[in-house]
């Protein structure tokens, strides 16, 4: 999945071989995740560059496009990637980071909970600051002292008083599990 | 006539709400009585993504509300007892005993009467019927209603009602966590058998200390509570060896949230805000007033994410 829109990002980029730029064409045309892509990175570019000739409904298509999207992880990575790149290639390195850090993102929340939803960000293209907005979706470690939240909270789940003592193996004693 | 079709519309949706099959509803008070009632020991398997940990636990039930016994038999050697009245953690590496004290107003079980608050949170329906631990279960699911919870799936023992595994799943039907028993035995327990192996006698000693508390007094307001979920208790109390901290705890009937304020002042540690995962647990930390917030829940980010961000402080007047 981000191998067809890294290859078109680095289609429109003029950044591929020349085979690499044919398998990327012939995927265009037979429409799917690779047109669609395409569509949607010239959105994104039209958008950074505060083109003015958009359709109706643009807004509408790219924030439910990005709804569909797992949720941006790596604003500081993708925003390096932005400065670090010149002029016109800007919006679809931002584009294709933006994938990557996404998907680098949803690894690093298996396998517990899907990320919390960014619809409510995610309707305010070209602000830059939307992405920023999402920092906060970004995990940290957990804080030193968590078997102390975990062992002061246990208590007063009614779910866990189904299971007893049960769940009380989930506060660690292990010294080495802090911070981690 | 077009009156008598708007109560028949009335009373149908009525019924439609109420939809949950009885025999689930029993089921789950079934295995409410039995984990009141029953003594056993038995070893069990905690599974959360590629970790597992295996502990036994033994139960003698009483006059005074039964005890409890969990020893963790891999890792770090941990010990965990619980009578009514409190819940005591073990931790010879340390040398350490953290004593928390049951808050008998707020006490959580899963109340018969409880089970219609659940109805508006969660679907509860019966599922297959499957064997564990040499055990014939039957089974209840509560998926949930919206994004805000998680959902559980209960398998308990067909004669005894007792509890043999327990899941929790996400929206997506992914596993969280699961507890299983892998062999159990039903029946009376010596008294000696839920007592401490430890000899404690020198070790540290972190009691919680808990007191009622009225945290709107102090200029602390947690307004935004989540579609479901009501507050259970509100509490000072200590963490880890000495740090005073306010607690309010939500509750949805099955899940639970729980808020704490302590001050920034005199914290050697490290704060990292953000959020963070502990097992099946979301952890959201941010700094208000020069206080640090952190909300605590067994639920999905969003959920931990809303209520830490609804946290305001107010000077009193």
């Amino acid at each position: 999945m981000v191998g067809v829109k890294e290859k078109i990002s680095g289609l429109m980029d003029g950044e591929l071989e020349r085979f690499e730029s044919a398998a990327a064409l012939k995927a265009l045309e037979s429409g799917g995740e690779a047109r669609e892509t395409w569509r949607v990175y010239h959105l994104i570019g039209d958008s950074m560059r505060d083109t003015r000739m958009l359709t109706p409904g643009f807004a509408d298509r790219v924030s439910a496009k990005l709804r569909d999207e797992p949720t941006v992880l790596a604003p500081a990575f993708a925003a390096s990637r932005m400065l670090a790149t010149p002029g016109a290639r800007r919006w679809s390195a931002l584009a294709a980071s933006v994938a990557a850090a996404a998907f680098v993102g949803w690894v690093a929340f298996l396998p517990g909970d899907e990320p919390a939803p960014a619809p409510e960000v995610a309707t305010v293209l070209p602000a830059p600051a939307a992405h920023v907005q999402q920092a906060a979706d970004t995990l940290v470690a957990p804080p030193d002292t968590a078997d102390d939240y975990l062992l002061a909270h246990q208590g007063y789940s009614p779910r866990n008083s189904l299971l007893g003592v049960a769940p009380y193996v989930r506060v660690s004693g292990d010294v080495e599990a802090r911070g981690r | 006539m077009r009156r008598a079709l708007g109560l028949l519309a009335l009373a149908w949706a009525g019924f439609a709400q109420a939809q949950t099959p009885p025999d689930a509803t029993t089921l789950l008070r079934k295995i409410y009585q039995a984990t009141e009632k029953l003594s056993y020991t038995g070893i069990f398997v905690y599974t959360q993504g590629e970790r597992s940990e295996t502990s036994r636990i033994t139960r003698a039930a009483g006059e005074g509300g039964g005890i409890e016994r969990v020893e963790v038999l891999d890792g770090p050697r941990r010990e965990i007892v619980r009578t009514r009245d409190s819940v005591r953690c073990y931790l010879p590496e340390s040398h350490t005993v953290k004593v928390e004290r049951n808050d008998q107003r707020a006490f959580p079980a899963l109340l018969p009467e409880r089970v219609a608050e659940l109805e508006r949170n969660y679907t509860i329906a019966r599922g297959p019927h499957k064997r564990i631990a040499g055990f014939d279960c039957e089974s209840v699911t509560l998926t949930p209603k919206d994004d805000l919870r998680y959902g559980y799936r209960l398998w308990a023992d067909v004669a005894s009602g007792m509890l043999l595994k327990a899941e929790t799943f996400n929206r997506k039907g992914g596993t969280i966590d699961q507890f299983t028993f892998t062999q159990l035995n039903i029946g009376s327990v010596p008294r000696d058998r839920v007592r401490t192996r430890e000899d404690a006698r020198n070790w540290k000693i972190e009691d919680a200390a808990v007191t009622p508390a009225n945290l709107a007094q102090a200029g602390w307001i947690v307004s935004g509570e989540l579609p479901g979920f009501r507050k259970v208790t509100e509490v000072r109390r200590k963490l880890g060896e000495s740090r005073p901290a306010g607690q309010v705890v939500y509750s949805d009937g099955l899940a639970a949230l729980s808020v704490f304020i302590e001050p920034k002042a005199g914290r050697a540690e490290a704060v990292r805000p953000g959020l963070s995962t502990r097992g099946a647990f979301h952890i959201y930390t941010r700094e208000v007033a020069n206080h640090i917030v952190t909300v605590v829940g067994e639920a999905p980010a969003v959920s931990v994410q809303r209520v830490a961000n609804t946290v305001v402080f107010r000077p009193p007047q």
